[in-house]
């Protein structure tokens, strides 16, 4: 395998695609898996992820020709209804586990209906084909968007997620903070989940951040090794399932579970 | 905790390198020549047919879309590896019939591909493109699969005649058998498992009393058992037909609750890439028809 066969890769309209959106979304992945990490939230997102069919689903029963709408409205309100779930009761994982296997259910029966459920198998591991030039452009406005999140509510998220009620304290908008995070998470998971797949999803969200999580003593090596490693496996994961033709979104995953191991091991010789 | 930058550097080029390693090894072991014509076929039964017209044709390379233990094309999706096999092919043979349904995806992405549809005139039911199911049938997509090959390479024309010369004639044997063995059961019943068999019964002149389609992760309601069940007492001599892979438990079932007899039919979508596999399972089909009927 030589250059040739490397420049090849681009040749094809899909391939291009495909490169593009996962040099936008993995750092993004990267970004927003450092917060979900540290405030212990990666079952939230999981829900978040398998709410997606739900999402599909009503697309299907309203009719709306592209679903890719109503899987984002209906995330947004999934999150924004568990969180304000969230604060009223203490077993919030139970909730979420109830949200979660509702949604999933209400999917699934409405998505089998005829029987024909394997139409929408390919949402559950992913198709990389169906990211197009469209796709792109909605993925580069949520990048900037989510830049622009960063910048400015970071700190306080930080506070918040370090200490509630000290941050609320200092008059930092929480519960505002929080919502916006979700929405946030919710926009991401769901402009990437066709391509990646409702199975892993999560796992790209949370893997590069723990891994980083392994080596790294402040806030800001956090951020860089988890934008890094998720990057990394982006890329390489692409590169692999193209040539070895398996699906790319687990390839990543497998690549993403290398690097999360590897930095564990080495944190627990060094006693980082 | 310096050594940790390097720690990094180190373990993102080891992986990348075994990453690289692994795919080369994997893309050594397949790299293929270069052909000068050549043919993709989307699954198994146009496999078979294409293979029959093209044999040993010189400078042809013939590759199928699918594995051959895919099946139906129902619900398949498109690989980056087969997007990459049709950007190189010169012809796509299609079995048509909307059984294909990532072919727009395909024609919009390669304009320029020629997609052969097996099926054109071949007379399709409505809603069902199991065409290969009758061997009637399957006689026009092999005709269409031929003229469409010689039209696009002309230098092979007159072997590609004498191909689907020799296996019409085959397909022809087989057509006589089951014409005999249709003056003697015509208009009886039959209960079908799957959608393919509607074409089995228009060959043998056969009454579908009720229509159950068995495929791929197709899940049953209890409603829908005793609908057949129903259907088996008010035609009691109505034979099953049912497919070994899907349809088979739901066989077992309706066995136990009447004493139907069941036939296990191939519908010829899985198999080995013998070039007789279309002719021996069709054979066998009819072997199993003529004992479920008593026919002598």
């Amino acid at each position: 395998m030589g250059l040739e066969s490397l420049t090849a890769f681009f040749q094809y309209g899909f391939m291009r695609n495909a490169f593009l959106a996962v040099l936008i979304i993995t750092p993004l992945f990267g970004l927003l898996g450092t917060m979900i990490v540290q405030k212990k939230m990666a079952f939230f997102s999981d829900a978040l992820g398998h709410s997606a069919l739900t999402g599909i689903a009503l697309g299907v029963v309203f009719g709306i020709g592209d679903t890719s709408l109503s899987m984002i409205v209906f995330a947004v309100a999934f999150a924004l209804l568990l969180n304000f779930i969230g604060e009223r009761v203490a077993a919030f994982d139970t909730v979420i586990s109830v949200f979660s296997s509702c949604s999933v259910a209400l999917g699934l029966a409405i998505l089998s209906a005829g029987g024909n459920f394997s139409k929408y198998s390919s949402l559950l591991v992913g198709d990389i084909l169906s990211i197009t030039r469209g796709e792109i452009l909605y993925l580069l406005g949520i990048f900037a968007f989510t830049l622009v999140f960063w910048c400015f509510c970071f700190n306080y998220l930080n506070a918040a997620s370090i200490h509630r009620t000290l941050a609320k304290g200092r008059h930092i908008p929480v519960k505002l903070m929080e919502n916006l995070f979700a929405v946030v998470m919710a926009l991401i998971v769901m402009l990437s989940i066709k391509w990646v797949g409702i199975l892993i999803i999560n796992a790209l969200l949370i893997l590069p951040a723990a891994a980083s999580r392994n080596i790294s003593e402040n806030m800001r090596e956090y951020h860089f090794f988890s934008l890094v490693f998720s990057l990394f496996s982006g890329i390489l994961g692409l590169f692999i399932s193209y040539y070895t033709n398996v699906a790319t979104g687990p390839m990543i995953v497998i690549i993403a579970s290398v690097l999360y191991f590897s930095t564990y091991v080495y944190a627990g010789k060094r006693n980082v | 905790m310096k050594h940790k930058y390097g720690f990094v550097t180190l373990l993102l080029i080891a992986v990348a390198f075994a990453g690289y390693c692994f795919t080369a090894l994997y893309v050594g072991s397949r790299e293929k020549g270069e052909e000068r014509f050549f043919v993709v076929t989307s699954f198994y039964p146009m496999y078979i047919a294409a293979e029959n017209i093209v044999g040993d044709a010189e400078g042809v390379t013939l590759t199928n879309l699918s594995e051959p233990q895919t099946g139906c094309m129902h619900d398949y999706q498109l690989t980056p590896e087969d997007m990459k096999l049709l950007s190189r092919a010169d012809v796509f043979i299609v079995n048509g019939g909307g059984i294909e349904n990532f072919l727009s995806k395909v024609a919009k992405s390669y304009p320029d591909l020629k997609i052969l549809d097996a099926s054109q005139d071949a007379g399709l039911l409505e809603d069902n493109s199991h065409v290969w199911m009758s061997v009637e049938k399957h006689k026009k997509q092999v005709e269409n699969i031929a003229r469409g090959l010689c039209k696009m390479d002309e230098g092979n024309r007159e072997y590609y005649e004498g191909q689907e010369e020799a296996y019409l004639l085959k397909l022809s044997k087989l057509e006589e058998e089951q014409k005999e063995i249709r003056s003697k059961i015509q208009g009886k019943s039959m209960i079908s498992f799957h959608e393919a068999y509607a074409y089995l019964a228009e060959d043998y002149g056969l009454h579908v009393a009720f229509t159950l389609d068995l495929d791929e992760e197709r899940q049953v309601s209890a409603g829908e058992v005793s609908d057949v069940i129903s259907a088996l007492k008010e035609n009691d001599s109505a034979v099953i037909f049912a497919e070994e892979l899907y349809g088979s438990e739901m066989a077992e079932t309706v066995k136990k609750e009447t004493d139907a007899k069941v036939c296990f039919l191939d519908t010829l979508v899985r198999g080995d890439y013998s070039s007789d596999s279309y002719l021996s399972g069709m054979e066998e089909n009819i072997r199993l028809i003529k004992e479920a009927y008593g026919v002598e």
